[in-house]
């Protein structure tokens, strides 16, 4: 299954966008061969049809909707004296609402042979009934694609992280079952496992031992950074420095920083431990950096990818390629996935730090405001002609919780937070052409949903 | 190790080296005696900044500051490269064991061994 967004802008209050060739594309692009796409509007004024893309028939579907629900009607919608909690900019659109009940929100399209069944006449539009505006569809392709996805595999990297807490010191293993316990998204040994396939000595079980180290690495260098940070929560549970102080956090993190890089060297890979050791080197580095940049905060653009190239795309980058390292893929098919996985990495990163605004992450809003974090949304802001001087004045000062609040206000009200999702979709759409020139034994529609899940997220 | 390789490996640790890891790193180059001349000064370095990695993170005693602790971060992380780029998988291998030792050691507030003594034993592996 693969899920993920179609974008566009409608440019006219009422237009039939032909969506029939990108969705053409994304079905050839994931290599699903028999199976479904479905479309789903996510918006109350957008519609879903099927029909034919001849000029003068549209101006006869357009002359039909302005018929049933004219522009100039009268609706009960828009009369805001007798509504409540309406947003100040809410628009006059009863109309746009009405028509949309005559049209759909949804649609199924079967392929076959790894084309989209339509008849000749058929195209698929997506119908703006109140633009201009910035739309999506919400697309999940479903059946069966040139390589099954390998089930399961998931499952043998938990039993390995299990069985390597279980015979470490309990003081060391106990907070970290706790952080892992918790959750995580354990992307990066997904990346393992996938990209261990690509080579011809595939192995499940040593790739699963080198996915969960991967992960310990990375949980152990999440321990340091909630001591730095200062962070009192991650995951829903208090961080191991804030429960248990920051002397066990630091001998937890060196423990399983240590233990992951053990693990790592008895692969007896040498190209796998010198990707990863280099990734940890680069981390290590860019936290040096970020903390120093906090100084400057919010800091600029240029800074804030030097970092995060280090911080998360590093771990990204290195799990992509030591999978493939691993299975002695060839050295073009490493690089590749290296530069999937570092644009991957500073995409996830720019999701994140958009997460931070979002009030359904489940996470305090503004966490990063308050911990001085580097973070494009807030630089964004801050360089925007209407809200960045107030952000800027706020971010100079003390930052109490008003502060906080109003600096989250201005930055969700600012193109801020479009620019940076804009510019992280940018980076995946690269990330998935970093694949298209290498031959991937048929997990590239894995890998691409893998990455545009990535993006596509609110926690 | 030529003093531009050696320059390299220091890249944002020249304070420290001023600051006693030059020391270090000498008194480490008489445990190696026993290893390929060009890998010796490698191994050096890797054991120096393992040992003063660790102080600078406080690992046993108090905990560092923030800064200190990321600088000892970076101290274990480049001696692990130095040792990957170089060492044998058995000396990797054992300089991990060292550091899950002391770290083990210092959340179960036991004793630790001397660091010195481990990274000399680590040293030997083969």
């Amino acid at each position: 299954m693969i899920a993920q967004r179609l974008r566009f802008d409608s440019t006219h209050p009422t237009q039939f966008i032909d969506l029939t060739d990108r969705i053409r594309a994304e079905v050839r692009r994931s290599g699903l061969t028999t199976g479904r796409v479905h479309l789903q509007s996510l918006h109350t004024t957008l519609g879903l049809a099927v029909n034919e893309n001849e000029p003068l028939l549209l101006r006869d579907f357009q002359g039909l909707l302005e018929r049933l629900a004219p522009g100039d009607g009268s609706y009960e919608h828009d009369d805001f004296t007798r509504r409540i909690d309406i947003a100040t900019d809410e628009p006059v659109n009863g109309h746009a609402h009405c028509r949309q009940l005559l049209l759909t929100g949804f649609a199924t399209l079967l392929v076959e042979h790894g084309e989209l069944v339509l008849g000749r006449w058929q195209s698929v539009f997506a119908v703006e009934l109140d633009g201009p505006r910035q739309r999506q569809l919400a697309m999940q392709l479903d059946g069966d694609f040139h390589a099954p996805v390998a089930h399961g595999r998931g499952d043998l990297v938990e039993l390995e992280l299990t069985r390597q807490l279980m015979i470490d010191p309990e003081p060391v293993a106990a907070p970290m079952r706790r952080l892992m316990e918790a959750g995580g998204k354990r992307l990066r040994p997904r990346l393992v496992q996938l990209t261990a396939q690509l080579g011809p000595q595939y192995e499940p079980l040593r790739t699963a031992g080198l996915a969960a180290a991967v992960e310990i690495l990375h949980n152990a260098t999440l321990v340091h950074d909630d001591y730095v940070d200062e962070s009192t929560h991650r995951r829903g549970r208090p961080t191991v420095a804030a429960a248990e102080g920051p002397e066990r956090a630091i001998a937890v993190g060196d423990y399983y920083f240590a233990k992951a890089t053990r693990l790592i060297a008895e692969t007896g890979n040498a190209d796998v431990t010198q990707t990863i050791a280099a990734a940890l080197e680069a981390i290590c580095e860019s936290q040096i950096d970020d903390v120093a940049l906090r100084g400057a905060f919010p800091g600029d653009h240029d800074s804030y990818l030097r970092v995060v190239r280090g911080k998360t795309a590093a771990l990204f980058a290195a799990a992509c390629a030591s999978g493939a390292q691993l299975s002695k893929a060839s050295p073009e098919v490493v690089e590749a996935l290296w530069r999937y996985g570092d644009l991957l990495g500073v995409a996830f990163q720019m999701v994140d730090d958009m997460v931070d605004f979002s009030p359904s992450s489940g996470k305090p809003v503004g966490l990063d405001i308050r911990q001085r974090v580097l973070s494009l949304p807030l630089i964004y802001a801050a360089e925007d002609r209407e809200v960045g001087p107030e952000v800027r004045r706020l971010l100079a000062g003390s930052m109490g919780d008003d502060e906080v609040a109003r600096v989250a206000e201005l930055v969700a009200s600012s193109p801020a937070l479009r620019r940076v999702g804009d510019e992280a979709r940018k980076l995946v759409e690269e990330a998935v052409r970093e694949l298209e020139k290498v031959e991937l034994n048929g997990l590239r529609p894995t890998l691409i949903g893998l990455a545009r899940a990535a993006v596509d997220r609110d926690s | 190790m030529s003093a531009m390789v050696l320059e390299r490996e220091l890249d944002r640790l020249e304070g420290l080296w001023a600051e006693g890891l030059a020391e270090l790193y000498r008194s480490y180059l008489e445990e190696v005696d026993g290893h390929d001349p060009e890998l010796q000064p490698k191994l050096a370095l890797a054991a120096a900044l393992v040992d003063v990695g660790v102080r600078l993170q406080g690992l046993g005693g108090s905990a560092a500051p923030p800064a200190a602790l990321l600088m000892g971060d970076l101290c274990l992380a480049r001696s692990s490269r130095i040792l990957t780029d170089s060492a044998s998988q058995p000396i990797q291998i054992a300089f991990a064991r060292a550091v899950e030792e002391l770290s083990g050691a210092a959340a179960s507030h036991t004793e630790a061994p001397a660091v010195r003594g481990l990274l000399v034993r680590a040293l030997a592996a083969h």
